[in-house]
């Protein structure tokens, strides 16, 4: 199950970064505003078809496997205690869409792409590069987390069992993940640097992001939406 | 001279001595230069003294002067020499750009942020990669690559952004005999039009690409000149920084100087 | 009973073999070297003896324990492995109590996890840097905690991947003692390396993975001193033992120090007079 970016030439793949974070963007706010108890899982819905179409279905998969857990408690705690099931259906398809449209942005969004696009638009390179490399920060401790659980558990660390087992495992795990990932960053500083990056040149975009009129109007669109459902929601 | 140090001093940050001490060295283009050293000797600290990446970005505090290519590097210089000065890192995995998914892009990645236009990115990406041998690896993701190929990999990004002065710290450190046999190979034509200045403690291979050797211990300058006159001596010896062969004749006694490579040492015991 | 064994191993990931048919034992008390070119499957290897990945096909022995069904955290009773890279795994605010994580884990009384910790640094020479914080300590000696820490658990077999690697002259003369000792103490050791110095001066047995195969499996001494098999494999031979070869020195000595000796004797051999 690996978070991040996935090559790919699908439908989200060819979409100009700054449309699919308006997407993330316009679904985040939607969840919260459009009426109904179904509403959320409409936009999950449609999010499916997304990916279908841009042959990111194993992104749904990861959606749904962190989705669960908040759909079991949810279920418990409005569903069998408060006997109140329409709450927790409404709260857990916001979760599943927020989820999803966030795994799909990660999924989709090449993190040189992201930074081309923002210094295309006078973005400075440090924050340009502070975005794509925050997309790539998740898989990247993911595959550090799992090194450092391999070894902890050739020392004996059992990581099953008692809560009070679990957590004592959180020290010897998370330790050298924070701490290894501090030293890496200065370390990267120094190869960043070394590499031209924030030289003051023009950085010269490898894979220029395409940006038509289809996708400007997309984001017009959501934005209008956005501010459409809020408006309504707010007069009646 | 590319590269002129005049009595440095350098302290990394919260460190309670100084990592290098009143340093005095020059380095001219067209020879490949090898500092060496026990570990902790300075080594790593010059280059990156010497690339301005000490202090600017490291922090800690500087005496002396430091100018590499007619500028100082930490300072005033740092925007005219972007690209210029080139530092090889002996992790690769911690200096990929996070922004490229394949081989070519992380290439690409200084080139391109130096405002390359395309073409002659394209070209100095196909010269690297033909350089460390890796052209069918041009599409592959560099996620998946072993440490050694990912080692070549930052190698030839590097140079492909054609520094004037190129800094190796230990190149080889997760390479295999072959790949580490090509590596150092080159270094002498690529030293030609450049300065080249290797960081090792590998010294076996080095010392047979090497033009002139700096001898390094606890931040100081104990030796200096070509391989044989600093290397075969007992004081590299003792400072933990020689050729097995070197080390095999001082124990078995013979006065120095000490052969540094298998055949010298043949012809030493075979009189 | 071997200390550990390989039967028929076939280990790949998805349709990729990295593994074929890889069958060995090894007894208490060898020291076994195991090489190859970058991708040839060594960390495979080394993780399959761990648990950290089961096989496709074959079993894995470690003692009398099979690793089918297992995990790592049980294997750690008779195994232990020091991973390439130091960092992976240290965490303590100090070296002693870093090294003295895996008894701690395994159940062992207080104050015999104290004695194994401070000997475990003993031998490792960082006895002085006991209450230092791991991180303070240049990388290199951080490695040499991450051996201790293996040390302290008092492995039937070892598991070492690039001991020796980042490490000057003095240090891995450090490592080829340990190595040694641990060896002559009965515990098996299975050493991943590139450093062919290091096989010389430790490890007696060779296994060489080739396209996922063994291509040699003896002695390092007959694989070392042909210059040809080696060459194929991608390996080199070290300079001590050029030297000795080309010198035709009396009894073959291979070893640094051993070499040395012998041509500080008087009588050299295998050359004319005078």
């Amino acid at each position: 199950m690996t978070l991040g970016y996935r090559p790919g030439d699908g439908l989200l793949h060819r979409t100009h970064p700054f449309t699919t974070a308006s997407l993330a963007g316009a679904v985040s706010v939607l969840v919260f505003v459009l009426p109904g108890v179904l509403a959320p899982w409409g936009l999950v819905a449609g999010l499916c078809v997304l990916a279908a179409v841009s042959g990111l279905l194993p992104v749904l998969g990861t959606a749904a496997a962190f989705s669960a857990p908040f759909w079991g408690f949810l279920i418990l705690i409005h569903g069998v205690f408060r006997d109140d099931l329409g709450t927790a259906v409404v709260l857990a398809g916001r979760i599943s869409a927020m989820l999803t449209v966030f795994l799909l942005l990660l999924a989709s969004v090449h993190p040189g792409r992201l930074v081309d696009a923002m210094l295309e638009r006078g973005a400075p390179f440090g924050l340009a590069y502070l975005f794509g490399a925050t997309l790539q920060a998740v898989p990247q401790l993911q595959r550090r987390a799992a090194a450092i659980l391999d070894a902890q558990r050739c020392r004996g660390l059992r990581v099953r069992g008692s809560l009070v087992r679990r957590a004592r495992a959180v020290i010897p795990l998370a330790v050298p993940l924070v701490l290894g990932a501090l030293a890496e960053v200065d370390e990267r500083a120094l190869a960043l640097e070394i590499r031209g990056a924030g030289s003051g040149a023009r950085r010269t975009p490898l894979d220029p992001p395409r940006d038509g009129a289809v996708g400007r109007l997309v984001r017009w669109f959501l934005l209008a939406a956005v501010t459409g459902a809020v408006l309504w929601r707010l007069l009646s | 001279m590319s590269v002129h140090l005049e009595q440095v001093a350098f302290r990394y940050p919260g460190s309670g001595f100084d990592a290098l001490r009143d340093l005095s060295l020059e380095f001219a283009p067209g020879l490949v230069h090898l500092v060496t050293g026990r570990l902790g000797s300075g080594c790593s600290t010059l280059l990156l003294v010497i690339a301005g990446l000490a202090p600017h970005v490291t922090g800690g505090s500087r005496s002396g002067s430091v100018v590499t290519l007619g500028l100082d590097p930490g300072g005033s210089g740092r925007r005219d020499l972007a690209g210029r000065i080139g530092l090889l890192l002996p992790t690769p995995w911690t200096q990929l750009s996070g922004m490229a998914y394949t081989v070519a892009e992380e290439v690409a990645f200084g080139p391109a942020n130096l405002g390359w236009n395309r073409d002659r990115i394209r070209e100095a990406v196909d010269g690297a990669l033909r350089l460390v041998e890796l052209e069918r690896f041009a599409d592959r993701d560099p996620r998946t690559l072993s440490g050694g190929e990912l080692q070549r990999v930052m190698f030839a990004a590097i140079v492909a952004m054609d520094p004037a002065v190129c800094l190796l710290d230990e190149p080889a450190m997760e390479l295999d005999l072959e790949t580490t046999e090509m590596i150092y190979q080159h270094l002498p034509a690529l030293a030609r039009e450049r300065t080249v200045i290797v960081a090792t403690t590998d010294l076996d291979r080095a010392v047979r690409v090497a033009d002139r050797v700096v001898l390094l211990d606890g931040g100081s300058v104990i030796g200096e000149g070509n391989p044989a006159d600093v290397l075969g001596t007992a004081r590299a010896v003792e400072a933990g920084a020689t050729t097995s062969a070197a080390r095999i004749a001082y124990l078995a006694g013979i006065a120095p100087t000490f052969p540094l490579t298998v055949s010298a040492a043949v012809e030493r015991f075979s009189r | 009973m071997t200390a550990l064994r390989f039967e028929d191993v076939w280990f790949g990931y998805g349709a990729v073999p990295v593994l074929e048919g890889i069958g060995f034992a090894v007894e208490p008390g060898e020291a076994v070297a195991l090489l190859g070119r970058n991708g040839a499957g060594k960390t495979t290897l080394t993780k399959l003896v761990m648990a950290l990945l089961h096989p496709h096909r074959g079993y894995v022995w470690v003692g009398d324990r099979i690793t089918q069904g297992r995990t790592p955290e049980q294997i750690a009773a008779r195994a232990a492995y020091v991973f390439q890279h130091a960092d992976q795994q240290l965490f303590a605010r100090t070296v002693l109590r870093e090294v003295a994580f895996a008894p701690r884990q395994l159940g062992l009384p207080p104050h015999e996890i104290e004695a194994l910790a401070t000997d475990a640094l003993r031998r490792v020479g960082l006895d002085r840097v006991g209450h230092e914080h791991p991180y303070d300590l240049p990388p290199a000696q951080r490695k040499l905690v991450t051996l201790a820490a293996a040390l302290a658990q008092q492995p039937r077999v070892l598991v070492l991947d690039e001991p020796s690697q980042g490490m000057d002259a003095p240090s891995i003369q450090r490592v080829a003692d340990v190595i040694r000792s641990l060896a002559s103490e009965g515990v098996a050791v299975l050493a991943v390396t590139h450093d062919l110095s290091l096989v010389t001066e430790a490890l007696d047995r060779t296994i060489v993975l080739d396209g996922g195969r063994i291509a040699y499996d003896g002695l390092s001494a007959t694989l070392v001193t042909d210059a040809t098999r080696a060459r194929q494999l991608g390996l080199g031979v070290p300079p001590g033992v050029q030297l000795s070869l080309r010198l035709d020195l009396p009894g073959r000595p291979l070893r640094l120090a051993d070499v040395a000796a012998a041509l500080r004797a008087p009588e050299k051999g295998g050359r004319s007079a005078g």
